[in-house]
């Protein structure tokens, strides 16, 4: 992947100049890209919350998306993000590690878990200044492979990120955004946690969004790789990844519908072959990887229809049983599949 | 009678005089004979008036023999209508109920005033029955739970291993990265008793967690009469951090070509040792970042390259083959049976543990160098000795039901897999018919295994607060030496016997 830095646009203006005003994200007009008006729903959200979600989901932005992507779409679209954040983040010398889910899916398969629909890094509080004062309202360019056109990347920081105080509206420090899909990556800052070292606590960490972490179970950051960029992983991962999903977590190959394949180490949609139920279906697929839609779209029969126009909605695998009926792999199970597949 | 009962009618005028009136009548009779008997039966029958003073109105009592007391005075004065009582006193005495008889003997200071009650009570058939029924179901019941236990705790200790408990199992995941060698066998020409010591005067001196303390270190080598010529030293990682002398252990380490393992504190120092940019490493005070990581920027300064390049090296596992001395020189039911201080099997040095049945180069290296117990059920470590939902169990617990397993032959079938080459070699396995096993057992060949497995033991360290834990297939060597506790060094010689000596440590934290 060829990384440019192609334009450090800087805006001013708005966000810190006018007092008596709520800092809030850049406007629509000035940041819009191919939409003509704005999915935001800003209305809804408390007064002095700064990034605003779309309004027909929580984890894209309205201003830069209009709808939710297909599963797979999805897919490469996050890995892309993810791939351009880290990338950009090394360029740089930005310290950024992964957490949450995204570190789960490390643990797995160096890769983001597909049915995830957002992302979670962390920085230390001297790169969220870092970023703030030399790289807020930054677009940086990527070519990649497999699509024809460049695409822009928005880095934009929360004007509250130096307020250390526990802050429900403005938990997310900043946000790296896909400004073709809206999709992004919520950038949270790993701070000193002054309560608790006041009660004697020295090493204890917080983040505004009310994790605590002690200092030696981050640092010092571990070298990876994840989504074939190198990245930064916190010291104790198993421990952190325990601690906040389970052994279970950690373990089971069943998970959201998808099935680990160890050998591949791979997720799959669960599919008829995993209940073996396939010749009680149309078709013998999941309902996620479909036929394209451009060919033969409207003659296609109808459970083929019901099952895209399901797709659409959110990627989940589904199946349309021999009487017409639509339903969700996960209903069918009445109980957990015992064994493994260790051939598909 | 009457006289057996004077002391206890203070209330009773009456009775009192009563007492006086028999007391004067009995003077010029047998007074001997009168005072033997009632003492005879003051002990027996006395009977508390307050408890029963129906009682108190009888003259005569049933004694002990069946028969009358025989009361002092002149026969006639003794005659009363007593028969017409006697017979609904003794009546009386048929309805009352074992229990009541017994209530009746409870004041305190009257256990041993009333033991014709308890004598009854061992006499009555139909107790003699219940009690032997009770027994006989305690016992049945003693001896089912005691054949369940083992089965159920056996249960326990498989659920981890099958695949039918849960969806999935640690090591399936990909898991943490290890920048070195993570797996390195001891070369051959260390191995006691291989092709270049064929007197088999080699020895292996496992030390436990040495944390800095290098006066420690050389008294132990001393007390071990340590022989650099035919000794190799292999300590079980974390050989820095806490203690006085780091940089002279690692001296001393490389010195001696000892062959550690890599211990949680090496881990932390090297990806320090990567990460941190700044070159003024005096600035990390404990306000920027923790106290154990300005530990560690103060060690750091403090090593030379030679040091670095010397624990980069250290492996996450050592792998020591069987000692040929041992597998030649003793059957191995005798080295299972009885003598569990020798080692006779392969062993593997890592620093803080191991998950049974998974593959080593599956295993993550993070619980590797830092593990203390495992989930029962799904079989991940934890670092901690028990986690929050409480479900785990000190891995070397494990590690030793499992190779305790393997050393008896035990089927491990239906156990989990973790390559389809495994799952290929267990369906042609299913597939296989009796015949086939007819034939298989027939000529003596074994039952082709879905992977050939031989138990392993295991040296480690890490757990200073377990101290030394030996058991037949784990050696934990950490006694807490920087803490004050010992320095343990295992010796292993070329017969496979093992040998634990210990020096003191001063208290350095």
């Amino acid at each position: 992947m060829r990384a440019e830095l192609l334009s450090c646009v800087l805006f001013f203006g708005c966000v810190l100049a006018l007092p008596g005003l709520w800092k809030r994200d850049a406007p629509f007009e000035e940041v819009k890209t191919r939409l003509d008006w704005n999915h935001q729903d800003a209305e809804h959200d408390e007064p002095d919350k700064y990034f605003h979600e779309a309004n027909f989901h929580p984890h894209y932005d309205g201003r830069f998306g209009d709808k939710k992507l297909k599963y797979e779409e999805r897919m490469s679209h996050l890995a892309a993000l993810i791939q351009t954040y880290l990338s950009s983040m090394n360029d740089v010398g930005a310290e950024t590690w992964i957490m949450h889910g995204t570190l789960l899916g490390w643990w797995w398969n160096r890769q983001i878990m597909p049915w995830d629909t957002d992302l979670d890094v962390m920085v230390s509080e001297a790169t969220i200044h870092y970023l703030a004062e030399y790289y807020n309202m930054t677009l940086h360019h990527y070519h990649l492979p497999g699509l024809e056109t460049g695409r822009d990347y928005l880095l934009e920081i929360n004007p509250h990120y130096s307020n250390d105080e526990i802050d429900g509206a403005n938990h997310i420090d900043a946000r790296w955004i896909d400004t073709e899909t809206g999709l992004f990556i919520d950038i949270t800052t790993l701070r000193r946690n002054k309560t608790a070292q006041s009660h004697g606590e020295a090493d204890a960490m917080m983040v505004k969004d009310k994790h605590h972490y002690m200092y030696d179970d981050i640092f010092p950051l571990r070298a990876s790789v994840f989504e074939g960029i190198p990245a930064k992983i916190p010291f104790a991962y198993a421990e952190l990844l325990i601690e906040e999903y389970g052994e279970l977590a950690l373990s089971s190959v069943f998970y959201q519908n998808h099935r680990f394949q160890p050998e591949k180490q791979e997720w799959k949609p669960l599919s008829c072959r995993d209940y073996g139920t396939c010749d009680q279906l149309h078709g013998s697929g999941n309902g996620v990887n479909l036929p394209a839609e451009s060919e033969e779209s409207s003659a296609a029969p109808g459970w083929l229809q019901k099952l895209r126009s399901a797709a659409r909605e959110d990627g989940l695998p589904r199946a349309v049983g021999l009487d017409g009926k639509l339903f969700e792999y996960s209903k069918l199970l009445t109980r957990p599949i015992r064994s493994l597949r260790w051939s598909n | 009678m009457e006289k057996s009962r004077d002391g206890d009618n203070d209330e009773q005028p009456l009775g009192e005089l009563q007492a006086e009136l028999t007391a004067e009548l009995s003077k010029p009779l047998d007074w001997r004979a009168a005072a033997e008997e009632s003492k005879q039966h003051e002990k027996s029958n006395r009977i508390p008036a307050s408890v029963s003073p129906l009682r108190s109105e009888h003259t005569a009592w049933p004694s002990r023999h069946g028969g009358y007391v025989r009361q002092g005075g002149p026969l006639i004065d003794q005659v009363t209508n007593s028969w017409r009582t006697e017979e609904k006193a003794s009546a009386y005495y048929v309805s009352v109920t074992d229990e009541e008889q017994d209530l009746r003997c409870y004041g305190p200071g009257d256990e041993d005033t009333c033991p014709t009650g308890s004598r009854g009570l061992v006499r009555s058939r139909r107790f003699r029955g219940m009690i032997a029924v009770v027994l006989a179901i305690a016992l049945f019941a003693w001896y089912g739970w005691r054949c369940y236990l083992p089965l159920r705790r056996e249960w326990d200790d498989k659920l981890g291993f099958l695949p039918s408990s849960v969806n999935g199992t640690y090591g399936l995941a990909r898991g943490g990265d290890f920048d070195g060698t993570a797996i390195k066998w001891l070369h051959h020409s260390l191995v006691p008793g291989g092709k270049s010591d064929p007197e088999g005067k080699r020895r292996l001196i496992f030390v436990g967690d040495i944390h800095g303390c290098k006066d420690e270190l050389l008294h132990l080598l001393h007390k071990v009469s340590f022989n650099s010529e035919t000794d190799h030293l292999i300590p079980t990682g974390d050989v820095i951090s806490k203690g006085p002398d780091n940089a002279g252990v690692l001296d001393e380490l490389i010195r001696l070509n000892a062959e550690s393992v890599r211990g949680n504190h090496e881990d932390r120092i090297l990806a320090l040792a990567k990460t941190s940019s700044t070159p003024h490493l005096d600035s990390q005070t404990p306000a920027t970042t923790s106290k154990g990581s300005s530990k560690d920027h103060k060690l750091l300064t403090h090593l030379k390259p030679h040091h670095m390049r010397y624990l980069r090296s250290m492996p996450l596992m050592l792998r020591i083959p069987a000692l040929p001395y041992t597998s030649t020189s003793s059957p191995t039911w005798l080295s299972n049976s009885k003598h569990h201080d020798r080692i006779t099997e392969d062993i593997i040095v890592v620093h803080a543990g191991l998950v049974p049945h998974l593959p080593l180069p599956k295993q993550d290296p993070y619980f590797v160098m830092n593990m203390r117990s495992i989930d029962h059920i799904t079989h991940i470590p934890s670092a901690l000795r028990q986690t929050k939902k409480g479900k785990s169990k000190p891995w070397s617990k494990v590690w030793n039901w499992y190779n305790d397993r393997l050393a008896h032959g035990r089927s491990l079938k239906n156990f989990h897999l973790y390559t389809s080459e495994e799952h290929e070699a267990e369906q042609a396995e299913v597939q296989e018919s009796w015949v086939d096993r007819f034939w298989y057992f027939a000529l003596g060949r074994r039952q082709p295994r879905h992977r050939q497995e031989k138990p392993e033991v295991v040296v480690y360290g890490h757990d200073s607060k377990a101290g030394l834990q030996l058991r037949r297939w784990s050696k934990g060597l950490d006694s807490g030496c920087v803490g004050g506790g010992k320095l343990t060094a295992l010796v292993l010689d070329a017969r496979g016997r093992t040998e634990v000596v210990q020096v003191g440590c001063r208290d350095w934290k």
